[in-house]
């Protein structure tokens, strides 16, 4: 359904029209397998506790969510309207996978789930977002987590 | 996302993308994309299909174990399967045929469609466990009285809970639009998020109260209005002389 021709426009033209960055390094980090690998969310949801404001447009940002935080404490602040919520009002898992990734823990699939998970605006120009990223990769080294999985709207 | 995972790595943690726009994937190069063929917002795919969400989520993570990278773009090789619209869907309440615009004002209209839709958004919180209304800061009682000044060219009496009376209605209209959508929702077989707003665009007062809003606040002298104006109704859902 996002295969281009099926994003209605003016979305279409707008998602195309992105400028996106171009990184002159190109990483690629080995690694554990993944049954031996924590695993940590970054969702550019604008996903945040209840009791905290919404995202300002345009934040660089990034908002904690603690991997205790039952679905029911989160709301979604980003700016767009663009995108489907009907899936994540009937389901946190369309957007936000947190159940999925305990099951697969569960199941010994991967080897843990992290502490804390990341959001993000998606909206935001990510040349901005240089102490961001300082900042969660800081904090997953220091929680000792081997493997993200990003998710956007 | 892409360009944040890259970012990730390059800071010594292993990521790995899923992707809703292919030729953004394409453009920024993360280390290990997964495109997937869905609307935007599903990245997962459908809710409720904890079966179908565990296949997406395998297949990105597999890109982790993978060594033939970098760049790794891979395509999630099944559709969502409920992306369609349900046959013979309907709303399991019936409201009034909303007057444009109502003959006793759009306060005591929209005051009325949200006492006949809150039992419905309470079963809807009771069926999953949750409700996504909240970022406006007002319970559902106040929203009639804090939007409907706009459309008289006025402001809302009192503190605006966000910031400023302008984006106070930004959140304020979000969170209209989860409760009505959440209600109909509370009932009955998955509807396609099409039919959920096809709904909620030509049913419901609060649809036709934002689609006011809109054309007032794009008139508006008011920087903060005008603004706002263009994050209240997505464009496929103006009435056509609007677009």
């Amino acid at each position: 359904m996002a295969r281009i021709d099926a994003i209605p426009e003016p979305t279409r033209s707008a998602v195309l029209g992105l400028d996106c960055p171009a990184f002159p390094e190109q990483p690629f980090l080995s690694g554990l397998p993944l049954s031996q690998r924590r695993v940590a969310i970054v969702t550019s949801a604008a996903l945040h506790p209840r009791e905290e404001p919404p995202f300002p447009a345009g934040t660089p940002e990034v908002r904690l969510l603690p991997a205790t935080l039952p679905p029911a404490a989160l709301l979604m602040s980003h700016i767009s309207i663009n995108f489907d919520r009907t899936g994540f009002q009937r389901d946190i898992n369309t957007a936000y996978p947190i159940d999925r990734l305990h099951d697969l823990a569960a199941a010994g699939v991967i080897g843990g789930v992290a502490e804390t998970h990341y959001a993000v605006m998606g909206s935001t120009d990510p040349r901005t977002m240089a102490a961001t990223a300082d900042q969660i990769a800081g904090q997953l080294k220091q929680e000792r987590i081997d493997a993200v999985l990003l998710t956007p709207v | 996302m892409s360009a944040l995972a890259h970012m990730i790595e390059t800071r010594g943690v292993p990521t790995t993308a899923i992707g809703l726009v292919r030729p953004n994937l394409e453009a920024t190069r993360p280390p290990r994309a997964l495109f997937v063929p869905f609307q935007l917002g599903r990245p997962l795919g459908d809710p409720g299909d904890a079966a179908f969400q565990r296949r997406v989520l395998l297949h990105a993570l597999g890109l982790l174990e993978r060594s033939d990278g970098p760049v790794i773009l891979e395509d999630f090789p099944e559709d969502a399967p409920n992306e369609q619209d349900t046959p013979g869907w309907a709303p399991p309440f019936a409201l009034p045929v909303p007057a444009m615009p109502p003959a006793g004002g759009w306060e005591a209209a929209l005051a009325a469609e949200i006492v006949l839709l809150r039992p419905w958004w309470e079963q809807a919180q009771a069926r999953f466990g949750r409700t996504t209304v909240g970022v406006s800061a007002l319970p559902p009682e106040a929203w009639p009285a804090f939007a409907a000044p706009f459309l008289d060219g006025r402001m809302p009496e009192g503190t605006p809970p966000r910031g400023s009376a302008a984006l106070s209605l930004r959140y304020l209209a979000d969170d209209l639009k989860a409760f009505c959508m959440e209600a109909v929702q509370a009932a009955g077989p998955a509807a396609s998020s099409r039919q959920i707003n096809a709904w909620f665009w030509s049913a419901t007062v609060a649809g036709r109260m934002l689609v006011a809003l809109r054309a007032v606040a794009m008139a508006s002298d008011q920087k903060g209005l005008q603004t706002v104006a263009r994050f209240l109704v997505p464009v496929p859902w103006l009435p056509a002389d609007q677009r």
